[in-house]
């Protein structure tokens, strides 16, 4: 079974990224191959062209290797091109829609909808509880819902989230704690009563 | 671990990796099952991250190899062209200050073409969100070979790729001569049988008024008449994806309707919405207007060749000439059903015998054999 995994091997990459600015072009292939896939996938949670987004990533990575050697060595390489991603996406977004209605930078939205593991569920209650919440989770504002995506299935620091949403770490920071917040209130609301009859753990 | 006893806050637990891989993967190296026990409080808060990261799931698309390598592919010929373009414009330099003014000039010219494309796009947005077929080839730079069919019945076209595709009266297709880089994209007005050789590294792409259908390798059919209010695509074989073209929807409202076989979509063009039907006989335009070539069986066991042919000639309404004495004994066992017909015929010929080959001439197909194995 994969695991999704949280942290990532930070050495790794700076190894890779440091011999891909030397121009080694395994070091990129490397790369690619490791991050691609993420980047699809994040990518197609603003937009539903799937072509576009496939034509975004790849154009981050080849502007990598064009500018490799003016580019600064990004703390986190992982956090780096899901920012880079992020504002390619926003850019064509904003050109195609130059004379439609919105032109500000987060005029990209995450469309992304969190799922249900159902292969680890067995029982009803249980899956009750999480399908109410995966309701829940969804409902929240897109920025919240991508801050929270960020933050524990991509495992981006507050920091890196921050830089990534163009906000200060403060607004951040609330953008996770106020979505968590919220999943709290309605769900202590409504289910403590079945999760006190079926966990009694309590 | 022992940090884990000062965790707090659901919070806490989420970006702990040990915790995921125990919730996720019940690989529970550390112990949180038995550290969760020894404390009630803590057990509920356990369960309240168990749930929440339950309720989390990030679908684990993972990308086959042989994409990743088309991917990689691709990239490193965008650089190619990008680090052309930069040598180009470097050269450009000397001439910098006649550039200033030129760029001026340019902007100014960009700046009355946008606004005059703002004009004409609000006018279409509002009043006509409908795509026709001449809009989408006045689009593309493509050279494109465009064929009409104006007879009575429907004519086939092979392309470069070996795909065919039956044309119905009053349709056109336009298409490049040879399909160069990572895409095969034809553009439809009227109605079309499908049949695309497999290729996954190149998708088939087919324009057909305000729809997008994309495949590998399968067959289908789509109807974009430009006078009438709706666009359908039905699938026989593989898998076909559809979206709306983002010229007339904005790219947020766009989705793709993913179509197996049998299965057809309906695209009104008053509203820009779909319409799944799964179960095709169930609708009776779409029944009714089936053709030869989506009834007639393509799966022959122990069949004279020349009851194939004639499968075929009905199928694509063509003519085959083929030596009838000299292949009178010939029976195949084949199935046929998800090929184009150049494919079809050239599987034919081989399981005929080696020196049997075939020939193609618009509606004509000429057969030459000494005979089978």
């Amino acid at each position: 079974m994969k695991t999704q995994i949280l942290s990532f091997k930070t050495y790794d990459d700076h190894k890779l990224w440091n011999k891909l600015k030397a121009g080694d072009e395994k070091s990129f292939s490397l790369l690619f191959e490791k991050y691609y896939g993420d980047l699809i996938n994040y990518g197609n949670s603003f937009s539903p062209f799937a072509e576009k987004v496939q034509d975004c990533v790849q154009d981050v990575f080849a502007d990598i290797w064009l500018y490799r050697e003016s580019l600064q060595e990004p703390n986190v390489v992982k956090a780096y091109l899901l920012s880079s991603v992020r504002k390619r996406i926003a850019r064509l977004y904003e050109r195609d829609h130059v004379f439609r209605k919105i032109t500000t930078t987060d005029s990209i939205e995450f469309l992304f909808d969190f799922s249900v593991e159902y292969e680890l569920i067995d029982d009803e209650a249980t899956a009750e509880s999480v399908l109410y919440l995966n309701k829940l989770l969804n409902d929240l504002p897109a920025r919240q819902k991508e801050a929270l995506f960020l933050r524990y299935n991509q495992g981006l620091s507050v920091d890196q989230i921050a830089e990534m949403l163009e906000v200060n770490y403060q607004s951040a920071s609330n953008l996770l704690h106020r979505g968590l917040l919220t999943l709290r209130r309605e769900w202590k609301g409504s289910f403590s009563v079945i999760v006190l009859l079926s966990s009694g753990v309590f | 671990m022992q940090k884990r006893n000062y965790y707090i806050e659901i919070e806490d637990f989420l970006s702990d990796e040990s915790f995921r891989t125990w919730v996720l993967t019940k690989v529970d190296e550390h112990g949180w099952e038995e550290w969760t026990l020894e404390n009630q409080q803590r057990a509920k808060m356990v369960e309240n991250a168990r749930f929440l990261l339950l309720a989390m799931k990030v679908p684990n698309t993972t990308i086959s190899s042989t994409d990743l390598n088309a991917a990689l592919q691709s990239t490193w010929i965008k650089i190619e062209e990008k680090s052309n373009l930069n040598k180009s414009s470097a050269n450009n330099l000397s001439a910098k200050y006649l550039n200033k003014f030129w760029l001026s000039a340019a902007a100014a010219i960009l700046f009355f073409a946008s606004v005059s494309v703002w004009f004409y796009h609000n006018q279409f947005m509002t009043k006509n969100a409908v795509v026709t077929y001449e809009e989408l080839i006045e689009d593309t730079n493509e050279g494109l070979v465009e064929q009409t069919n104006n007879s009575n019945k429907p004519q086939i076209i092979t392309l470069s790729d070996g795909s065919s595709v039956l044309l119905q009266p009053n349709s056109k297709l336009s298409y490049p001569k040879i399909f160069n880089g990572n895409e095969r994209k034809v553009y439809l007005s009227g109605e079309g049988f499908f049949e695309i050789s497999k290729n996954p590294e190149k998708p088939f792409i087919v324009y057909a008024n305000e729809i997008i259908t994309k495949v590998v390798g399968t067959s289908f059919r789509v109807k974009a008449y430009s006078d009438q209010p709706n666009v359908e695509v039905l699938v026989r074989t593989g898998k076909v994806r559809v979206s709306s073209n983002e010229l007339i929807v904005d790219s947020k409202k766009v989705k793709e309707v993913i179509l197996l076989p049998n299965e057809a979509l309906r695209f009104f063009r008053s509203n820009s919405s779909f319409n799944k039907i799964t179960n095709i006989t169930e609708d009776k335009t779409l029944v009714s207007t089936v053709g030869n070539i989506e009834q007639l069986s393509f799966e022959f066991t122990d069949i004279p060749v020349e009851q194939i042919f004639k499968t075929i000639e009905q199928a694509y309404l063509v003519d085959i000439d083929f030596p009838k004495a000299k292949l009178k004994d010939c029976h195949l066992t084949t199935s046929l059903s998800d090929q184009p017909l150049s494919e079809k015929l050239k599987i034919i010929c081989k399981s005929i015998g080696d020196d049997t080959s075939f020939e193609m001439n618009g509606n004509q197909i000429i057969i030459t054999s000494e005979g089978c194995n």
